[in-house]
């Protein structure tokens, strides 16, 4: 029992943070598609530095690059108003590939100091509360929500849309990254292609799912951790067959999701903001 | 006048690139850094290109199933003469790419199926799996060994068996706890299992699947384990006592040289079936190249005792003897020799008799010791 409950924050943790990092940019409007490949490639930044330099630092460096490529979609989704979810998709892929294509040296490699899975589990939840907190407590998290419900008059008010979603991008891609860096630091730790097996989507699917709550994200994540974790657990102690158990986690987020239809979305959500129009 | 000559070129192209060279060209259904299965193929691919000058070859990576069709297509475009498919999954599209390529040669890894131009091949472990068997039985204090599966296949069943077989003989009364995470290469779903089985007690790890997650898993909690399909021993150096490497160049050289010999042709491999054992030296038992069993186990494992046929022996002692008996050219020990029953009391290798090599590569029965679901178990 014990251990279900640790393994389901272990592996919710990536989950939540990368979670987290999506909610932020949807409350401003932002929809990003693209978590499986910032994902993919902070975790193979984070590795190479951590291997080369300090875990400590990789960490840092996974953030940096999930930043870099939450502003890179901002430049299409943001400034160029291209449609949201076709910029989000082409990052997804191009994340992907050229963490393939990159990391092909590090492949099979150990990490000889990993991180401590549970340092970033508490942090990942002090992230969260964090999260909530700014949403609702904070003038940027007023700003943010507005440019998310109606970036109108938003901007009629005085706030930089643009600057806001950037914002949101950026800070989500932190949290973006972290989750990358979790898995190749703390979680596996080592890397491989394809290594992120399709956590990201997962994690865009957690957003709907917590219904664009930072709080609900948390228990969201923990119980998709709790229920892949169990689908091993559980394996052969009872009559059901294995290949059922393994989509159980999917099934739930599906069932879910169908439940969860009153949920509201930001109001702006997917729509490219142009002053003009 | 433009599209003559272009035709013109192309032709003239394709009759250089065949040449006297030889092209060989690799279907991988992962990506060939996995430390798994497919970088073993891979190793296999380039030690056979430098072993032999007159090859040519290229491979296309994490190649899903419904795609490796439109591969075939391409290869053969490309001039391939030989294609090697590497996963079980891919039978279906081999068999069709050979009745449209009747002249290209095919050979499929793992696979049940041929055709005058279709062979098939395999190094198997099933006789390596039996003896880390016997290291795991002596190892495991709780006499619970964990092993984290890929699919429930006759080849994945009849290495758990072995390896279940080899347990056994040791410690008659464990059990080998078996979890499925239905996929080759998963690192959170085999990271997840491992714990699952740690949280059950299990003490000692064996795999069939393609990452050294299991190592690195177990290792945290202290828990001895055997590595798979590549040298494993660098990613937990006190915790790997041993484990399954492959060496496919070995039947790859054999395979191509004997192209190149006019040995095969697309018109006689109905009958060409690779099984490679031991004794082809197509596999190794090791936790490196070259070291059989981690020098930081083997006191632990001279002084643990079986008994075979009523006597006393160190199970070190019994592993190195075994190996080497199955490492000669007539080996006289195999695992699978009867009485054999399976876990529901059927008897599945009468007295005295070795399994056939059909009765192993239609392996679906568990042994007894095997605890878990066994999805297409016999009744």
């Amino acid at each position: 029992m014990e251990e279900a409950l640790l393994r389901a924050v272990l592996f919710g943790t990536p989950l939540l943070l990368a979670g987290l990092g999506a909610l932020l940019s949807e409350r401003g409007g932002v929809v990003n598609l693209g978590v499986e490949g910032m994902m993919a490639l902070s975790a193979l930044v984070a590795f190479a530095v951590g291997l080369q330099v300090h875990p400590a630092l990789g960490v840092l460096a996974g953030m940096g690059v999930g930043s870099l490529l939450g502003l890179f979609l901002g430049v299409f989704a943001v400034s160029l108003r291209a449609n949201q979810f076709v910029a989000g998709l082409a990052l997804a892929a191009l994340g992907l590939g050229a963490s393939g294509l990159l990391g092909k040296r590090y492949e099979g490699t150990p990490l000889p100091n990993p991180l401590p899975e549970g340092m970033l589990a508490m942090l990942a939840l002090i992230l969260a509360l964090g999260l909530h907190l700014l949403l609702s407590r904070t003038r940027f998290g007023l700003y943010l929500r507005s440019v998310g419900e109606n970036p109108k008059a938003a901007d009629l008010f005085g706030v930089s849309v643009d600057g806001v979603r950037y914002l949101a991008l950026a800070l989500g891609g932190g949290m973006i990254g972290l989750a990358g860096a979790y898995l190749s630091l703390a979680y596996r730790p080592s890397w491989t292609d394809g290594m992120t097996a399709g956590l990201g989507w997962v994690a865009i699917a957690l957003v709907i799912l917590a219904a664009w709550q930072p709080l609900r994200a948390i228990f969201g994540a923990y119980l998709f951790g709790l229920l892949f974790f169990l689908q091993f657990r559980l394996q052969g102690s009872v009559p059901i067959p294995s290949e059922a158990f393994a989509a159980m986690p999917y099934l739930l987020v599906i069932l879910v999701l169908a439940l969860s239809g009153r949920a509201r979305a930001p109001k702006a959500l997917g729509q490219p903001f142009d002053r003009g129009r | 006048m433009r599209r003559i000559l272009g035709w013109l070129l192309l032709a003239l192209g394709l009759a250089w690139a065949q040449g006297d060279k030889l092209k060989a060209c690799f279907i991988y259904v992962g990506p060939i850094g996995d430390a798994g299965w497919t970088y073993a193929h891979d190793v296999g691919r380039k030690k056979a290109e430098a072993a032999l000058p007159w090859l040519e070859t290229r491979y296309v990576e994490s190649v899903p199933e419904a795609q490796a069709l439109p591969v075939i297509d391409r290869f053969v475009k490309e001039g391939c003469q030989v294609i090697f498919a590497t996963s079980f999954g891919y039978m279906e599209a081999v068999l069709e790419g050979a009745k449209k390529y009747p002249n290209v040669i095919f050979a499929h890894a793992t696979g049940i199926k041929r055709a005058p131009n279709v062979a098939t091949y395999m190094a198997d472990f099933y006789q390596v799996y039996y003896l880390n068997g016997l290291a795991a039985g002596a190892l495991s204090r709780t006499g619970k060994v964990g092993y984290v599966a890929a699919f429930p296949i006759p080849e994945v069943k009849r290495h758990i068996n072995a390896f279940t077989l080899g347990v056994r003989a040791v410690n008659p009364k464990a059990q080998v706890l078996v979890r499925w995470i239905n996929a080759w290469y998963d690192p959170a779903k085999a990271r997840e299992a491992t714990e699952a089985l740690l949280a059950q007690g299990a003490d000692v790890f064996t795999f069939t699947e393609d990452t050294p997650t299991v190592i690195q898993t177990a290792a945290k909690k202290g828990a001895y384990s055997f590595g798979h399909y590549t040298p494993m021993l660098k990613f937990a150096p006190d915790h790997v006592v041993s484990g399954q490497i492959v060496h496919w160049d070995v039947i790859y050289i054999d395979f191509l040289k004997k192209v190149k010999e006019g040995v095969y042709t697309p018109k006689n491999l109905e009958k060409v079936d690779y099984f490679w054992l031991l004794q082809h030296k197509a596999v190794e038992m090791g936790a490196d190249y070259g070291v059989p069993i981690n020098p930081k186990h083997v006191p632990l494992l001279k002084k643990a005792q079986m008994t075979v046929g009523g006597k006393k022996v160190g199970v070190y002692d019994r592993i190195m003897a075994l190996l080497k008996d199955m490492q000669s050219p007539k080996p006289t020990f195999d695992p699978f020799t009867g009485p054999i029953q399976d876990r529901k009391g059927v008897l599945r290798i009468p007295a005295g008799k070795k399994a056939t090599l059909e009765e192993l590569l239609t392996m679906e029965w568990a042994a007894p010791g095997v605890v878990g679901d066994w999805p297409g178990e016999p009744r």
